[in-house]
């Protein structure tokens, strides 16, 4: 038998109650479905813009990269897998022009892609590196790239993409510059500056710099500059490099801080440096001493990447948010205004002018 | 018939699904030597609770806790590919969020408050049980989301038992598990060996220049071995002393995502975790002393690298804890808590060690007729000599018919910051702060036995949490460091329904399970965020199942049908992965050779839908694939619920 209280009709209710709160309930949910990414601008990208490469999160796959015509003035958040149908790979590092093909290295996928700079469709791929960080033509079928992890430079074949030979530099290699048939490495861990003699892939010199050696730009003097981030007893600094004595002429050193210098780079007529230190520095090459304060203060923003225009002198500022979303790049002119913002991918970190 | 109804009833409750209002003893009487309850089950009043069935316990045996938590439970389990880790997002939180206990210690690391989900075999357990929402007044550091309890359940006066299995499956899966024992009335011993290996290498498409690549697989490959022990030893009428030992080796490639052509990475974990506890039961007054030591340890080999990264955690956990009955209706508890976790690693090779010590409250009303149940916790920790939040809870059950229960809870939650966090080099910060907030929640239980074998459950849940100081890591400059950032706001409701229907010879269950979890970060890390107010990355907002059990004199089968909805995996919820269905089903079919030993022989198949999806960004899962496995028990009645 039942129990007799089971039949009243008051036990009834609750259960009533509870359908209609569950229906309540449903009515409030929020929708999960998110808005559908750009897609892609139909045809090829316009000739005068810049492509942004954004590394993405390490592991995760989710690097792309970006254009903004500054004929139209639009964005397009990602080139690359709208045009292959797939992400591009793991942590996007660096882009180059050259010999009318786009040269874009993926750090942690170890490749550096070939595709068309028009329409981004992928022509080749040169595979074989370990962690490649920059890519630097030497001639007109032949191209140094920076390995970080390998100890070495990987010197590859732009006819056949594929790697001919490597350039022992133990530590790790960063950005390159070329000069005077000469391509001059950093190398971040030891503080150094390779110099390569690109007709022999030997190395000739090697200039002590400071420690954390990060990025490298040349003058219009012909002298090579560099930043370095500090460590291991050594301060954060600017260095100038005479390239004829191979050696170090002039030294801009800062205290050790939670934002050092690095990304440094030079406008298009080679008299004015720029690099990230939280905000972002300006350096006239005749100043006698480094700048002390921002130029563009970081104002809040995780600011992630630094572009200068050759052509005109803008600057792209690359905020990177909090890293795991899309990144806002701010355009300014030659004197520090504000002229605009656009969004990039995940953590934008290059620049290539087209 | 009523008798026999309730009796049912009781199995029921016993076996699983909701806990309608929570009649359980203070000791419960278990082939006559008696045991206390763990205080999560005594003072958790208003919490909802799941028990996992003991029938898919056993179905689960010979796999890991991640793939049953993700099968039988609203945890999103963040698992990178077959085999490999496994962490979770319970309540709409991260994977530190979920404290996982073995025997009442939380095997979460000190290092990063995790658990890798894939080196915990069911097996470990007899018991499996989901506390739902925040227990940080009872478990103290990270019980935020929810807590998974793990228990063992000795036997005594069994004689020899021993059973053992075999299973194999795709890709190169092979299982073995093999254990005896034996108990009289005083004494019982148990040894249990298990190994497993398996080569992952399961076909995976992937977008290469516009086409569908298909590709097996590479570096996946996984072996693990291990070994429990535990002896029981009945003192006397009131006493009892438990040792368990647990030995957990672990060797395991680190597959390629589908972005990387090739990975040379593997990883090997080891870990002996030890546990002891005695325990004395009173008429008036239980107490218990118990000990953990666990020691664990990772070598990590990286691409490129010659030489391991190598990790080492020893954590000792000691407690004292006392109970006091004054009458029917009172029960007072009170205990003491340290963690001693010492580790080396990478990041601070010299070691570093946390220290916590806690003292806690806790008080439990009853009405002498059971329809009433109220409980109040409270805790304070230390760590390291600085005072850690003071956290509480107070909760009450009431029986508004005899098949009806309300619930409702509150609590003050925390969770400290990690070694890692405080100490890692470079970025590690010591003057982090605790993560702390408030969680509460609301729910509607009933149970209902009809006519004709006919019995219905479900249970109906809102809940509401706030985390302020919520930990994330961000570049500082040249390195990662962590930051009490972000201020998480958790809500949600939860649906759970069972209807069986039992004749003389079959039965069929059908269950569903619905979860809608929103939590959103509330507050800006940095100028522009566009993450306010938008989902946390990986936690599904949907998620349900739905099951279907059908028993047959000795055969039965099953099937279940799980969705997880959008993850996000950019915090601006601009991109996301898609949304995806699995379908299992099992069948099994049990037969005696002899009158002491049965055997079981029981076949599964995954992901029938041949579903292409990911839990995590890249990370491919595996599509169709199938397992066959042997089992052997002798002298020793299956705790499954089959007929």
């Amino acid at each position: 038998m039942m129990d007799p209280r089971y039949q009243r009709p008051l036990a009834r209710i609750p259960l009533v109650t509870a359908l209609l709160l569950g229906l309540l309930a449903t009515w409030g949910c929020r929708k999960d479905k998110p808005e559908e990414p750009l897609q892609a601008t139909a045809g090829p990208v316009g000739e005068h813009g810049v492509y942004i490469t954004n590394e993405g999160n390490f592991q995760w796959g989710n690097a792309s990269v970006s254009f903004y015509d500054k004929v139209t003035q639009t964005a397009t958040e990602d080139l690359y897998g709208p045009a292959n149908g797939g992400p591009i790979g793991d942590v996007c590092q660096s882009m180059v022009l050259h010999g009318g093909k786009g040269y874009v290295v993926v750090n942690n996928s170890g490749k550096v892609v070939v595709v068309d700079p028009g329409t981004f469709v992928e022509q080749a791929v040169i595979t074989g590196f370990q962690s490649p960080r920059y890519f630097l033509p030497v001639g007109d079928d032949k191209a140094y790239v920076s390995d970080y992890y390998a100890g070495k430079v990987a010197v590859v074949d732009l006819i056949g993409n594929a790697i001919t030979g490597h350039i022992p530099c133990p530590g790790t290699t960063q950005e390159m510059v070329l000069h005077g048939g000469k391509a001059y490495v950093v190398n971040e861990t030891r503080g150094e500056v390779h110099v390569i003699d690109v007709g022999t892939d030997a190395v000739t010199d090697t200039i002590v710099v400071n420690k954390g050696a990060n990025s490298i730009v040349q003058d219009a003097h012909g002298k090579l500059w560099v930043a370095c981030s500090g460590g291991g007893g050594t301060a954060p600094a600017i260095k100038r490099i005479d390239t004829q004595a191979a050696a170090v002429e002039a030294s801009f050193s800062y205290a050790n801080s939670a934002n050092n210098p690095w990304r440094l780079r030079i406008n298009g007529t080679g008299d004015t440096l720029y690099f990230l230190k939280g905000g972002v520095f300006r350096m006239a090459i005749n100043d006698p001493a480094a700048p002390t304060s921002a130029f563009i203060p970081a104002d809040g923003r995780n600011l992630y990447g630094l572009g200068v225009d050759p052509s005109d002198g803008n600057i792209y500022l690359a905020d990177a948010l909090d890293y795991t979303q899309r990144g806002v790049i701010y355009r300014y002119g030659p004197d520090g205004s504000l002229q605009g913002t656009f969004h990039a991918g995940i953590n934008p970190s290059g620049f290539c002018f087209k | 018939m009523r008798g026999r109804v309730h009796l049912l009833w009781g199995a029921l409750l016993l076996a699983g699904g909701p806990v309608l209002c929570q009649d359980i003893q203070d000791s419960l009487q278990l082939d006559a030597v008696t045991i206390s309850a763990s205080r999560g089950v005594l003072f958790d009043a208003g919490v909802k609770v799941q028990a996992v069935d003991s029938a898919t316990l056993d179905r689960y045996i010979g796999r890991d806790l991640g793939e049953l938590l993700r099968d039988a439970s609203p945890v999103f389990v963040k698992s990178y590919g077959l085999g490999s880790l496994a962490t979770t997002s319970f309540r709409g939180g991260g994977a530190s969020h979920t404290a996982v206990l073995w025997n009442g210690f939380n095997l979460g690391s000190a290092m990063n408050g995790q658990l890798d989900l894939s080196l915990v075999p069911v097996g470990l357990a007899q018991e499996v049980t989901l506390q739902y929402g925040g227990a940080a007044a009872l478990w103290g550091s990270g019980a935020v989301g929810g807590a998974v309890l793990l228990g063992s359940r000795p036997a005594f006066g069994k004689g020899l038992t021993a059973d053992a299995g075999a299973s194999m499956g795709s890709f190169g899966d092979n299982r073995q598990q093999a254990g005896a024992g034996y108990s009289n009335d005083k004494w019982s011993v148990a040894v249990q060996g298990y190994r497993a290996d398996a080569r992952n290498d399961f076909p995976c498409r992937r977008q290469r220049n516009g086409e569908e690549e298909e590709r097996r697989q590479t570096n996946a490959a996984m072996a693990m071995n291990g070994m429990l022990a535990s002896v029981g030893h009945r003192i006397n009428g009131r006493q009892r002393l438990d040792v368990n030992v647990w030995w957990n080796d672990a060797e395991r490639q680190v597959p390629p995502t589908l972005v990387q052509d090739e990975s040379t990475d593997h990883q090997h974990d080891r870990a002996l975790r030890t546990t002891a506890q005695w325990q004395r039961v009173g008429d008036k007054a239980t107490g218990q002393v118990r000990a953990a030591w666990f020691n664990e340890e990772l070598w990590w080999y990286g691409e490129g690298t010659d030489s391991a990264a190598y990790s080492r955690l020893n954590t000792v956990i000691a407690e004292g804890e006392m109970r006091f009955r004054k009458g029917e209706r009172h029960l007072f508890g009170i205990g003491l808590h340290g963690t001693m976790a010492a580790a080396a690693t990478d990041g601070y090779p010299a070691g570093r060690h946390q220290d916590r010590a806690a003292l806690f409250a806790s008080y439990r009303f009853r009405t002498t007729d059971r329809r009433f149940i109220a409980s109040a916790s409270a805790r304070q920790e230390m760590a390291d000599g600085s005072r850690a939040p003071f956290t509480w809870s107070v909760g009450s059950e009431y029986q508004l018919l005899p098949w009806l229960s309300a619930k409702a809870n509150a609590s003050r939650l925390f969770r400290l910051p990690t070694l890692n966090d405080l100490y890692w080099t470079p970025g590690g910060d010591p003057r982090l702060r605790p993560e702390s907030g408030y969680g509460g929640e609301l729910g509607l239980a009933t149970g209902r036995d009809f006519r004709r074998g006919w019995n219905m459950q479900a249970e109906l849940t809102g809940y509401r949490r706030k985390m302020d100081n919520w930990i994330i890591w961000l570049p500082a400059g040249s390195y990662w460091s962590p930051q009490n950032l972000m201020e998480v706001w958790s809500r949600g409701m939860e649906f759970r329904g069972e209807v069986a229907r039992q004749w003389d010879r079959v039965s069929i269950t059908l269950g569903a399970m619905t979860n809608y979890a929103v939590s959103t970060n509330e507050r800006a890390k940095t100028a522009g965020d566009a993450s306010v107010g938008k989902q946390l990355i990986y936690v599904p907002m949907y998620s349900g199942a739905a099951t279907l059990e059908v028993a047959w004199r000795n055969f039965a089968i099953g099937g279940g049908m799980h969705y997880t909805g959008y993850r996000y995996t950019s915090t601006d919820n601009r991109q996301f992965l898609p949304p995806y269905t699995l379908l299992d089903a099992h069948a099994s079919w049990r037969f005696h050779a002899g009158h002491k030993c049965l055997l079981s022989l029981a076949a599964e198949g995954f992901n029938l839908l041949d579903e292409q999806y990911q839990a995590m960004l890249n990370r491919p899962m595996p599509m169709r694939h199938f397992q066959v496995g042997l089992r052997m028990h002798f002298n020793q009645p299956l705790h499954g619920n089959n007929p």
